[in-house]
């Protein structure tokens, strides 16, 4: 039964107030460029063209692009299903979701040198390489610099175009109020999902896949969307945590909206852990060595203990920890394991891009079994995380944090798990 | 009570307690929270489905089903891991594709699905033990009114067992609940608590009925019979074929009472032409050679391919030094099988002082429970696995003056 | 009182208004009424001629699996078509189809529950009836292909005169824990929540057999609010169970296909593209049952259009997900520059079985779009007739990927062409027969639809507080 309790929303505040929100955007701006450029000369004096700079940015880049990717999938999912319980909570995952923009901004230390000749992250790239291996040559119509650029640009542009045509619908609808929105917004979801299902797998194959061009998967584009989601749940826990902490939305999103969160945080970490059990299960059980590599590789010296921490803190403990009822609806021990779970999908990116970097660097540089941990990837974390915060902040800004038109706003705020 | 130990047939029904109906589920949930604050500890709410929100009028404590639910998954998940463990990594181990004979990955999907089933077994039967079902006799039932609970009727029923039932007092509380009938429940328990007679009756005799097959089980398991077993499924256990000095039972064989052709006159099989008897058969001027054959010389070469062919071959059974105690025997021993020869130790003096002739001859033929090898080993190979047999009964019975005098050091 | 003239206007309940939650249960029913459509099925005094016939028809068919399996056991596995290479093809090709139709019963049942799908409760019941069935069809091509019947307890760990356990390294064994586990669940999931529908049926029986039985069976629920307090806490974490339930049991299928290294089978991608496929089936399947069925026995206020659009919508996206997996196996066949892996897709589509590749893209993958017009995914009939290709699609779905696979190995001297025998055939006809009597008598006897679920979601069923004075929102 739905009661009338917009008098939550009114008295609550529902915007980011603008001494709160230019604090996140000076930290956000003074880190991430202090970040940026940092690691920029980190990697220079690694004297390894880049190369050691790119992996390390490629996983910090590739972290807060699946927080992104995970945003615009529930954005989308949410006007598919016509969801009511999440309203509340959907325009963070709408500012969360344009942040494509800004990605698409960052991709640039990637992909401009990749563009002039540098092939520090892909060995497809390096002209000779695909020469001298007949599989880099085969794979070569797909696994070149003009494709996988134009490629970049439709990807980008999706996922752009997409999030804008959600956000500016929303956000239209908080002045008119107008249901048509809303239901233009559904009718353009479920068209859009191919869209999404496409360009993200795509993507996952190309930035992170191909640093190992001979292995393959076609479960990968899954994999990569598991974790999306895991990040993207963690990561609107802890906004809206954070926000009520400082007094905004307060009341709005309730503990309600948080155990569902919760639960979504748990289901798709147990479907992350599916997922990597089915790859590794089907890969181990057959036994052949053109894709056994990928893991062998990722069991030498300091390799496995990644590979053991992700089996134990990336799924078991967590499952565990948030099985009960109770985990999901304290909001402490919530932030807590949103917190941790953010951690292990960094490691989670680590473990699949990083071991290709004792490839790519010169022989003996990096001993194989040797983790390539150290500042340049706190770095260029900090320098990605800083900008990703300072522009989540600006978008923003003078807007209402919640869909204040949508027809269902009065359903999620009397939203309650049976 | 006092009644429970009268067996007068002047039984009656007591007072079960009182049945009120109430209009809906807002009606309800407003009585019970009236009840509940009266005080009232053996009562209960009806209702053809869960209100949502009726809990805490009632007074219900959260169960605590769950804890229970999630051991039993716990425990399902550490039988299957021990389960798979113990069988296929201890108690019976068997090498398949070379994958470990205990592999978590290979482990996981079963321990799974015991998970599972453990947990949801679990779940139900703890429901319904702790809902006291099944339980087809209850004092509501006797209610012709209550049997709208589970169609649109929504009941409060409050026990005369309730330390503060008073027929008087607690119908007055109902009433001013808002009741919109109170009625008294008879609680015949005490006389119609039977099993009918006709269904005890069924009962008795399906129990000592039972006892029949049992008994015929029990009879065949611990008397022989002369009578061959009976086949429900004959697999190939009888085959119509010739058994050698059986009489003929269901195959008759040729006309000429022979269970094969014989070969056409004057004709050798392929690859049975033994010319060279000693490389052949192992036999010189009608004895045992006590040499190799001259297509076989004691070379090193010879001697590893001996030992390779023993290894694959003869191994298993004798051991890979020959003392008789190779897995199969071992596993035959364990299984303490009456059956079972053990293989020879091919150590016994009697074996050393073999010609190699005769040992060929063992390989080839066969000896007791030893099959033969002729069809499986080529003759060269056969020669070669004596003469490394030789070599190794030497090994293990060298005298110390065999021994090289500047390594005879080292075996001190 | 049951029934009801069938009008489409009247019914129109799949109005996409984002103000209003557009109502469930249809009509002037009121929580009497629920019970009395719902209940009025089983309670009718004479058997309608029309279920006479359906009966009789699938009774024969069963007894033809019968006599067939019979003749099996008797004579031999080699009256299938079975061959070397093809040893698997048609008896597990129909294992794997009866498993898949099973999991949209789970789905709807355990899944949409969690996901707090309202609508669900009008055809869960339904839906979980299938899924037993459908797993009892799915468990007895496994049990008559392993040969020697007499001797299948061999599959499961008991102690024997051998001293020999079963390996428990193998995807077949894991498929006896994984669908027998299922199969069992199911089974308690679904009588579970029957109990107290049934003790409905109890309480209105009037004949002393039928009071004895659904008594019996109803197990002396009295709809105490104790016993619903712990009854609905049970029901939450049985749904908990069963959802990574059905997703184990179609990936453990999918594992006897995929831990092998024959091209065209091994592909990571096969767990979850198996558990699209299956909830793809499954809803397929229950939209060709209920569509009949609500005719037939007047549940048109229960069972609405938007109970069905929305599962229209279901098909139309787990069979985009089974399109992605197609897309996904051609690129990386391609892209593995693995030379056996590209002939096998290439063989697929072009190669002697092209005609049934043919079929499944254009069943699996084409007939569901059709469920972007809304008029198609809102029209009972033609939502019948894309159902019934999206089931044939999605047989000959795991006909392609068993046969065409074997049939062509690695090594060109090993391979052949299977062709299915008439008791092949029969045998699969059969299985629907078996399907469809086990229905048919769930239909008779029990309640189809679970009236207590479905009280539960109406607007009369909640305390309205009187406290506040708002009028009670209609909301479903």
């Amino acid at each position: 039964m739905n009661v009338d309790k917009m008098h939550l929303l009114e008295e609550s505040v529902t915007e980011l107030p603008p001494p709160l929100g230019g604090r996140v955007k000076a930290i956000g701006f003074g880190v991430g460029i202090l970040g940026l450029a940092s690691a920029s000369v980190l990697g220079y004096l690694q004297e390894d063209h880049y190369t050691r700079f790119s992996f390390s940015y490629l996983i910090a880049w590739a972290f807060f692009l699946s927080i992104t990717l995970g945003a615009l999938f529930f954005v989308t999912l949410q006007h598919v299903t016509r969801a009511g319980w999440s309203v509340v909570v959907r325009r963070l995952a709408e500012g969360l979701s344009s942040q494509a923009l800004l990605m698409a901004l960052l991709s640039l230390p990637l992909i401009v040198p990749l563009a002039m000749g540098n092939h520090a992250l892909f060995s497809w790239a390096d002209h000779g390489a695909v020469e001298a291996d007949h599989m880099l040559h085969h794979k070569a119509p797909y696994l070149n610099v003009g494709f996988f650029i134009a490629r970049c640009v439709v990807y980008f542009v999706a996922w752009i175009l997409m999030a804008r045509f959600f956000f500016k619908n929303s956000l239209r609808q908080d002045g008119s109020k107008d249901p048509a929105l809303t239901l233009r917004s559904e009718r353009g979801s479920a068209p859009l999902m191919f869209v999404y299902a496409i360009t993200v797998t795509f993507a996952a194959i190309d930035f992170l896949m191909s640093l190992e061009p001979h292995w393959f998967s076609t479960i990968f584009g899954v994999y990569f969307f598991a974790g999306c989601l895991v990040s993207f749940f963690a990561t609107l826990i802890l906004t809206g945590l954070w926000l009520n902490s400082q007094g905004v939305l307060r009341g709005a999103i309730h503990v309600e909206h948080y155990h569902d969160l919760g639960k979504l945080l748990f289901a798709f970490n147990f479907f992350w852990g599916y997922i990597a059990f089915s790859q590794f299960m089907l890969i181990w059980y057959a036994n052949i060595p053109e894709e056994t590599f990928w893991y062998l590789t990722r069991q030498e010296g300091g390799w496995i203990t990644v590979a053991l921490l992700l089996i134990f803190g990336h799924f078991i403990i967590p499952f565990v920890g948030l099985i009960s009822r109770h985990a999901k609806r304290r909001t402490k021990i919530l932030a807590f394991w949103a917190i941790w779970l953010l951690a292990m999908h960094w490691v989670d990116l680590f473990y699949l891009a990083a071991p290709a970097l004792a490839s790519r660097l010169k022989d003996g540089a990096l001993a194989a079994g040797t983790l390539p941990l150290g500042l340049l990837d706190v770095a260029c974390f900090v320098g990605v995380g800083g900008m990703y915060l300072a522009f989540f902040a600006v978008t923003m800004q003078k807007k209402r944090l919640v869909p204040w038109g949508d027809p269902r706003l009065n359903e999620s705020l009397n939203f309650e798990n049976a | 009570m006092h009644e429970t130990t009268s067996t007068s047939v002047d039984l009656k029904p007591k007072d079960g307690g009182l049945l009120a109906q109430f209009k809906n589920p807002t009606a309800l949930a407003a009585a019970c929270e009236k009840v509940r604050d009266a005080g009232y500890k053996k009562w209960d709410a009806h209702s053809p489905f869960p209100i949502h929100g009726l809990d805490p009028s009632v007074g219900i404590r959260p169960t605590r089903l769950p804890w229970l639910i999630f051991g039993a998954g716990i425990t399902g998940t550490s039988v299957a891991i021990l389960l798979q463990w113990w069988t296929n990594a201890v108690n019976y181990t068997f090498s398949i594709s070379g994958k470990p004979f205990f592999s978590l990955p290979a482990n996981i999907p079963i321990a799974f699905e015991l998970t599972v089933l453990f947990a949801a077994l679990t779940a139900f039967f703890a429901t319904l033990g702790r809902n006291g079902l099944p339980r087809l006799h209850h004092p509501l039932f006797n209610s012709e009114r209550f049997l709208r609970a589970t169609s649109d009727g929504f009941f409060i029923a409050i026990s005369s067992d309730d330390p503060g039932y008073r027929p008087d007092s607690t119908r007055a509380l109902l009433e001013a609940a808002g009741a919109e009938a109170v009625e008294h429940m008879e609680d015949d328990s005490q006389i119609n608590a039977k099993l009918p007679r006709p269904l005890t009756i069924v009962l008795v005799t399906a129990f000592v009925l039972g006892f029949i097959p049992l008994g015929v089980i029990a009879r065949a398991r611990t008397n022989t019979s002369p009578k061959p077993r009976i086949h429900v499924v004959p697999d190939m256990d009888s085959q119509p074929m010739f058994k050698a000095q059986a009489a003929f039972s269901g195959f008759s064989g040729f006309a000429d009472q022979r269970a094969m052709r014989q070969p056409v006159a004057g004709t050798v099989a392929m690859g049975d032409r033994h010319l060279d008897e000693h490389l052949t058969q192992g036999i010189v001027d009608g004895a045992f050679a006590t040499t190799l054959p001259s297509e076989i010389p004691m070379t090193r070469s010879t001697l590893e391919r001996g030992r390779q062919r023993f290894n694959i071959y003869c191994a298993p059974c004798h051991g890979e030094a020959g003392y008789g105690d190779g897995m199969v025997a071992q596993r035959a021993q364990a299984l303490g099988s009456p059956k079972w020869v053990p293989p020879t130790n091919l150590h016994e003096p009697r074996l050393r002082s073999q010609p190699f002739g005769q040992m060929f001859n063992t390989i080839t033929h066969g000896i007791r429970n030893m099959p033969a090898y002729g069809h499986a080993i080529p003759a060269k190979d056969r020669w070669a696995i004596a003469a490394y047999l030789g070599a190794l009964q030497l090994s293990q019975n060298a005298p110390l003056s065999a021994v090289p005098q500047e390594q005879r050091a080292a075996l001190k | 009182m049951t029934s009801t003239v069938y009008s489409d206007k009247e019914f129109d309940n799949t109005g996409a208004d984002p103000t209003a939650r557009a109502p469930l249960i249809l009509g002037d029913l009121d929580i009497q009424g629920v019970t009395d459509v719902v209940a009025g099925i089983p309670e009718q005094p004479r058997t309608s001629k029309a279920w006479w016939i359906a009966f009789g028809i699938s009774v024969s068919l069963a007894g033809m699996f019968g006599l067939l399996t019979a003749h099996l056991i008797y004579t031999g596995t080699g009256v299938w078509g079975n061959n070397i290479p093809v040893g698997w093809a048609w008896p597990i090709v129909n294992f794997v189809f009866w498993v898949g139709i099973g999991h949209a019963g789970t789905l709807i049942s355990a899944i949409l529950f969690l996901l707090r799908q309202r609508w669900r409760t009008s055809i869960n019941r339904f839906a979980e009836a299938m899924t037993v069935f459908a797993v009892i069809c799915a468990l007895i091509f496994p049990g008559i292909h392993v040969g020697r019947i007499w001797l299948a307890y061999w599959m499961f760990p008991v102690p024997n005169q051998m001293e020999m356990w079963p390996n428990f390294r193998s995807p077949l064994l894991w498929d006896v824990f994984a669908v027998g586990t299922y199969g069992l669940v199911s089974t308690l999931f679904w009588f579970f929540g029957m109990i107290p529908d049934l003790a409905t049926l109890r309480d209105r029986a009037t004949g002393c057999i039928r009071k004895a039985i659904y008594g019996a069976l109803a197990l002396g629920w009295n709809g105490s609010a104790r016993h619903w307090h712990r009854y609905e806490r049970t029901y939450l974490i049985l749904a908990a169970l069963a959802t990574p339930l059905v997703l184990s049991v179609h990936s453990v299928v999918s594992f006897d296909f995929a831990v092998a290294v024959l091209p065209g089978w091994h592909t990571t991608i096969f767990p979850p593209y198996f558990v699209a496929g299956a909830i793809f089936s499954g809803f397929a399947m229950v939209i060709t049952l209920a569509v009949p069925a609500r005719i037939i026995f007047g549940l048109e206020k229960l069972i609405t259009l938007r109970h069905l659009e929305n599962m229209a919508k279901v098909i139309l996206t787990t069979g985009s997900m089974v399109g992605y997996a197609y897309g996904m196996e051609f690129f990386i066949a391609w892209y593995s520059g693995n030379a056996t892996e590209g002939f096998t897709f290439k063989n697929r589509a072009f190669g002697p079985y092209a005609w049934a590749y043919w079929i499944m893209v254009s069943c699996n993958v084409i007939a569901p779009q059709l469920f972007w017009f809304k008029k198609i995914r809102s029209t009972p009939w033609l939502m019948l007739i894309v159902c019934i290709f999206v089931n044939i699609g999605m047989w000959f779905e795991r006909f392609v990927i068993t046969v065409t696979s074997l049939s062509r190995d690695f090594l060109p001297s090993a391979w052949g062409y299977y062709s299915p025998t008439l008791v092949d055939i029969g045998m699969l006809i059969g299985s629907f027969g078996i399907f469809f009597t086990l229905f048919l008598l769930f239909l008779r006897f029990v309640p189809v639809v679970a009236m207590a679920e479905v009280k539960a979601i109406m607007p009369e069923a909640h305390i309205h507080k009187s406290s506040h004075g708002e009028e009670p929102a209609h909301h479903a």
